[in-house]
């Protein structure tokens, strides 16, 4: 069977942020030069190829663009300037969007003009929802959120969200698996499947791979926001009522943003901290790196990357601010605060988890357990 | 003229502290007999120099022997005019590449010295050759295309009157039919300005112009051409100094392809050249209904690098497809171009034009033998992709665009040797009987340039009949002096080499004609005023010297007598190592001084353990390797007696039974690399020493001698580091054989 060319395809990708990988004569440095690429994955040229001929279907089963971590030695080393690095950061977006079955997330990549009306949209929803709904007395002696947001009402409505984006996220993350294995998914027994799951929660927590890169301040950077991230997420949608009250379970020790001050040593306190910190440290590393073009990486800035970065950048100041508004006591202040820190970080959350950027936390590691899978299952074979 | 002969005897750059001076002065001054025998410590000083030139004023010395550095340093420094000149090679050859203070070391340097004062006492100062008719400067340009018009431009430029020969009715040649081209720096595709070219070209009064014309004969030699060119039924004759050779290409005929190539299938499936027609006459559209095109196809090398087509690589279908390519986008930017390749080669600032093709969104697969597929009005292409390792598909094909190579117009034409078979070289053969043949040189009767040459009517076709050396020392140079290559006759190239290349080639036209008009050689031996002088009365008509002179230098009279057009000699030698009479020789280089500087070798007795080896080396690489070897101090036996020759071809066979006679253990003769890749200056010269070779058996049988005793090598100047190695391991070689029973007879 012959595969046919798709001239459209590079055109179409134009708009995922592709520039330069027509330059690629395929003398295959990068894929030499690459110490993620195997021989039974190897890229990014492989990857290039695919893109010059148009041939999305293979690209769709391709596991190696969530197999990169994108650390850039590969358009260091290019002769063409091809930049196959990048390359491989735009096959990650497309794939993003391939993977969603909404149709939303192509519109939101490929189009800037989408991307902030989107945003813009569930931004003033929530504001208008949290304007509407604040609750009957609202303190305005101290600075007491739950007398204006009831505990309960924010954590409902951090429930239903969850769901939704779990959903949508969890329904794409099996898309991805279903085009990433093919037909090799049912001949695979799931005991395999079970005994590599271990891998899954290792990639997803240390991003271990990422480690065999040379240059190891983008594991570091990348870890430092990965970890920032789940730290408050967690806080957010487990420690909001210090468990999941509305279920029944909780422990009020541990309760997130409540209207006690916990003392400076407090773990929760702690682990806000920690989060505020490794945040605004990694995306500031990276909104510097983008600015100056630092590095290989930071080179070629797509507008759903800035949006990404500045989003989590506001969320965190914002999260500052009303920590600051809560410890000095100013009620007004905090108030509207806390309601531009939901309108930056609801939408980052709601646009970005299923169809955007953050839709990596699942694909990647999903993708690399994946691969163990495979692997596993091709040495029980040969076995 | 009564020599007076002075001997200088340089004692710096170590010579003074590795030999006896003294007793290395006294071989001049006692055994030869010399006058003057001076020792400096910085000969070629300011007033080591002025101390040489002094003595030639005042002394009246006329013949200067200087013991010192290789002859290939310090040439500018030790050059006296009107002065018979040797110099002895003590430095590069003894002192650096052997035992300081060694008894053997000693004679090497003293046999040298005894070598340097054989050869001035049996050569004469050259008298430059002057032709009885006036030196015409004029240029002959054959072939109006982009090369031959740029000539043309290029040497009136320079001062010389042109006269261009044009096959054709109408200058312009391929570049005619082409409209848009590519050049340095290879940034954006450029409108063709051939009709520029042709303006400048016709209304340069320095210029005259025929077109529809062909040259009926070409007689003489360098600076006395004597072309006559037919044009319109008259014929006009012309005096010229120097031809360049811009007779172009043609392309590989696209019938003889391969079926897979469906070069005839549709009318869809065309070559470049094709291409270039279409484009021309407006848009790049469909043939088969004239519409505009859609989806192209440019497929690479259809029957090139193919032993069974073009063995070789035409060097510009990629740059010309990639162009096409180019000139397809500009026409619709959304049209699908494919380029199917075996490997893209831009060579140099062409590669700027692969990524601007590959920028434009051209589509590249990397494929050995793509198929093209025809069913009714439908093209495809199928093509293994070695990136992808799978088949590909291209469907609904507007255009395929064939990349056909160039072929030189050198290339066609019936073999005048396979047609002189029957008739005189068979009875040649006859004659010879099992002696290895001198193979002849493949001429075509391609109906360029029409030569009285005895050796036949056009250049000898060198690699793939292209008249050029292909080796990259020698550009532009054929086999025939003062007829010099350019463009894609000489080998395939695009635009803009082709208009360097006719600079080039117009310069060593100049060259040749100054130098001619001085009675000097030309490349490799510029400057050179000595030539070739034949005792005719001894001559037996074996035509040994017309036979293997590389350059046709040599015509024959009806009874087979050489006639020698001395402006076409480089001064190689090689007639003078044919001759079995020994009958040729030049004033400064003979069969005779040869034989008295082997002569001069002083052959220790057996028991003395004390062998000679003589080599006998090319000077233009070998005896050069000889010295890179002193220069990096590399130690070798001192049994080596080297004479440098012109050309390992001017070697006669007599130098060896002398020499072997002489009780001299061993020859070995270093020449160049011969054969396809030859490296021989004279390109055919120490291809013919190796074949003269084959036939010593003879000789050394005669005096019952080991065959072992003389080897041939091919060395480069590259090769030095082997040198000392080989050398060595020769005289193991001989030390096995034993001495040779001769000495001291």
């Amino acid at each position: 069977m012959s595969v046919k060319i798709d001239p459209n395809l590079m055109k179409d990708l134009k708009a995922f942020g592709m520039k330069d990988a027509n330059k690629c004569m395929h003398c295959g440095n990068c894929t030499a030069v690459c110490p993620l690429s195997t021989p039974e994955n190897p890229f990014p040229r492989k990857i290039i190829k695919y893109a010059q001929m148009g041939l999305k279907d293979k690209i769709l089963q391709s596991p190696e663009p969530w197999l990169c971590y994108y650390c850039g030695e590969c358009s260091d080393v290019c002769p063409r300037g091809a930049d196959p690095g990048e390359a491989m950061m735009v096959m990650r977006r497309y794939l993003t969007s391939c993977y969603d079955w909404t149709g939303f997330s192509r519109k939101f990549y490929t189009s800037e003009r989408f991307e902030l009306v989107a945003i813009s949209i569930v931004a003033v929803l929530v504001g208008l929802a949290l304007w509407i709904f604040h609750g009957a007395n609202p303190d305005m002696e101290h600075a007491c959120l739950n007398t204006v947001w009831p505990a309960p009402a924010i954590e409902i409505a951090d429930i239903i969200m969850g769901t939704i984006l779990a959903f949508l996220l969890l329904s794409n993350t099996y898309r991805c698996f279903l085009f990433v294995m093919g037909d090799l998914r049912k001949k695979i027994p799931l005991d395999i499947y079970i005994g590599q799951a271990k891998e899954l929660l290792t990639h997803f927590l240390t991003q271990k791979s990422f480690g065999k890169c040379e240059d190891r301040t983008q594991w570091f950077v990348h870890l430092m926001i990965m970890t920032g991230y789940c730290t408050v997420f967690l806080l957010v949608v487990v420690f909001l009522a210090g468990g999941i009250h509305v279920i029944g379970l909780s422990w009020d020790k541990i309760m997130f943003q409540r209207d006690v001050i916990y003392p400076f040593f407090h773990p929760v306190r702690l682990l806000g901290y920690y989060a505020t910190f490794a945040i605004l440290y990694g995306t500031t590393y990276a909104m510097i790196g983008r600015l100056k073009k630092t590095k290989a990486p930071y080179k070629n800035s797509h507008a759903t990357d800035w949006m990404f970065l500045m989003l989590l950048q506001l969320t965190t100041l914002t999260g500052i601010l009303v920590h600051f508004g809560r410890l000095l006591d100013w009620p007004m202040i905090t108030y509207i605060i806390y309601v531009i820190h939901m309108m930056v970080a609801i939408p980052m959350l709601v646009l970005e988890v299923p169809f955007a950027k953050w839709a990596h936390l699942a694909f990647r590691p999903v993708v690399i357990y994946l691969m163990g899978v495979k692997e596993k299952y091709y040495q029980d074979q040969k076995g | 003229m009564e020599k007076k002969i002075a001997v200088y005897i340089c004692s710096g750059c170590g010579i003074g502290d590795a030999l006896d001076i003294e007793q290395l002065s006294k071989v001049a001054t006692d055994d030869g007999g010399v006058p003057i025998c001076k020792i400096h410590p910085n000969l070629c000083s300011k007033e080591g120099v002025e101390l040489i030139k002094k003595d030639i004023s005042g002394e009246e010395v006329n013949t200067v022997v200087i013991a010192a550095c290789s002859h290939r340093v310090m040439y500018d420094a030790f050059s006296f005019e009107n002065c018979i000149l040797d110099r002895v090679n003590l430095r590069e050859q003894v002192v650096w590449s052997h035992k300081p203070g060694d008894e053997d070391t000693q004679m090497m340097a003293e046999d040298y010295l005894r070598m340097g004062l054989a050869k001035v006492g049996n050569m004469e100062l050259p008298e430059p050759y002057k032709p009885e008719e006036e030196i015409s400067r004029d240029i002959l340009v054959v072939g109006g295309g982009a090369t031959g018009l740029t000539s043309a431009l290029e040497a009136a430029k320079a001062g010389c009157s042109v006269v261009l020969v044009e096959k054709e009715s109408e200058l312009g040649g391929y570049q005619k039919n082409v409209k848009k081209i590519i050049t340095f720096p290879y940034k954006e595709v450029q409108d063709n300005n051939i009709q520029g070219l042709i303006q400048e070209v016709t209304q340069n009064d320095k210029i005259t112009v025929y077109t529809g014309a062909n040259i009926e004969k070409t007689e003489g030699g360098p600076g006395i051409f004597q072309v006559f060119i037919k044009q319109n039924g008259s014929t006009a004759e012309h005096r010229i100094g120097a031809i360049v050779l811009a007779a172009g290409w043609k392309p590989y005929e696209p019938e003889k392809l391969d079926d897979r190539f469906g070069f005839g299938a549709s009318p869809n499936v065309v070559t470049n050249v094709m291409f270039e027609e279409i484009n021309n006459k407006g848009s790049i559209n469909r043939p088969s209904d004239g519409r505009d095109v859609k989806n192209v196809a440019f497929l690479q090398c259809a029957g090139q690098r193919d032993p069974e087509h073009l063995p070789y690589c035409s060097s510009i279908c990629c740059i010309t497809a990639l162009k096409q390519a180019l000139e397809v986008k500009a026409q619709d930017p959304d049209a699908n171009v494919f380029m199917v390749y075996r490997e893209v080669r831009t060579p140099g600032q062409a590669e700027e034009l692969y990524r601007m093709a590959q920028e434009a969104g051209v589509i590249f697969i990397r494929c050995q033998s793509p198929e093209v597929k025809v069913s009714g009005s439908q093209v495809n292409v199928e093509a293994e992709d070695e990136l992808l390792g799978e088949s590909v598909l291209l469907e609904d094909l507007d255009l395929v665009v064939l990349a056909t190579g160039m072929v030189p117009v050198t290339a066609f034409g019936q073999d005048i040797t396979e047609e002189g078979i029957e008739e005189n070289e068979g009875e040649e053969e006859k004659k010879e009987g099992e002696e290895e043949e001198v193979p002849l040189d493949l001429i075509r009767r391609s109906n360029i340039l029409n030569l009285e040459y005895r050796q036949g009517p056009e250049l000898p076709a060198l690699r793939y009949d292209f008249p050029d050396s292909n080796f990259i020392c020698f550009p532009y140079e054929s086999r025939r002096t003062g007829i010099y290559v350019a463009g894609c006759v000489r080998r395939p190239m695009g635009i803009a080499t082709a208009q360097e290349d006719a600079a080039g080639a117009v310069m060593k036209a100049i060259q040749c004609i100054e130098l001619t008009s001085k009675g000097a050689a030309v490349h490799p031996r510029a400057g050179d005023t000595s030539f070739p002088e034949f005792a005719m009365q001894r001559c037996t008509q074996c035509k040994r010297c017309t036979v293997e002179c590389p350059f046709g230098a040599i015509n024959e009279d009806e009874k087979g007598n050489p006639m020698p057009e001395r402006t076409r000699c480089r001064r190689c030698g090689i007639c003078m190592g044919a001759c079995p009479e020994r009958i040729i020789s030049f004033k400064n280089y003979s069969v005779a001084m040869i034989g008295e500087i082997i002569k001069a070798i002083e052959v220790p007795e057996e028991d003395e353990e004390k062998p000679r080896i003589l080599v006998l080396a090319c000077e233009n690489d070998a005896f050069a390797a000889l010295d890179m070897a002193g220069l990096h101090r590399m130690q070798y036996n001192a049994w080596v007696r080297v004479i440098p020759l012109r050309c390992l071809g001017s070697m006669n066979l007599v130098w060896i039974a002398d020499s072997l006679s002489r009780g001299i253990d061993g020859i070995f003769l270093l020449g160049c690399q011969h054969g396809d890749d030859y490296q021989c200056h004279f390109i055919k010269g120490s291809e013919l020493a190796d074949i003269r070779l084959s036939k010593v058996s003879e000789t050394l049988d005669r005096l019952a001698l080991e065959s072992e005793r003389v080897r041939f090598e091919p060395i480069s100047i590259v090769d030095y580091d082997r040198l000392p190695a080989l050398l060595d391991e020769f005289a193991e070689q001989l030390d096995e054989v034993g001495p040779n029973p001769f000495k001291g007879w």
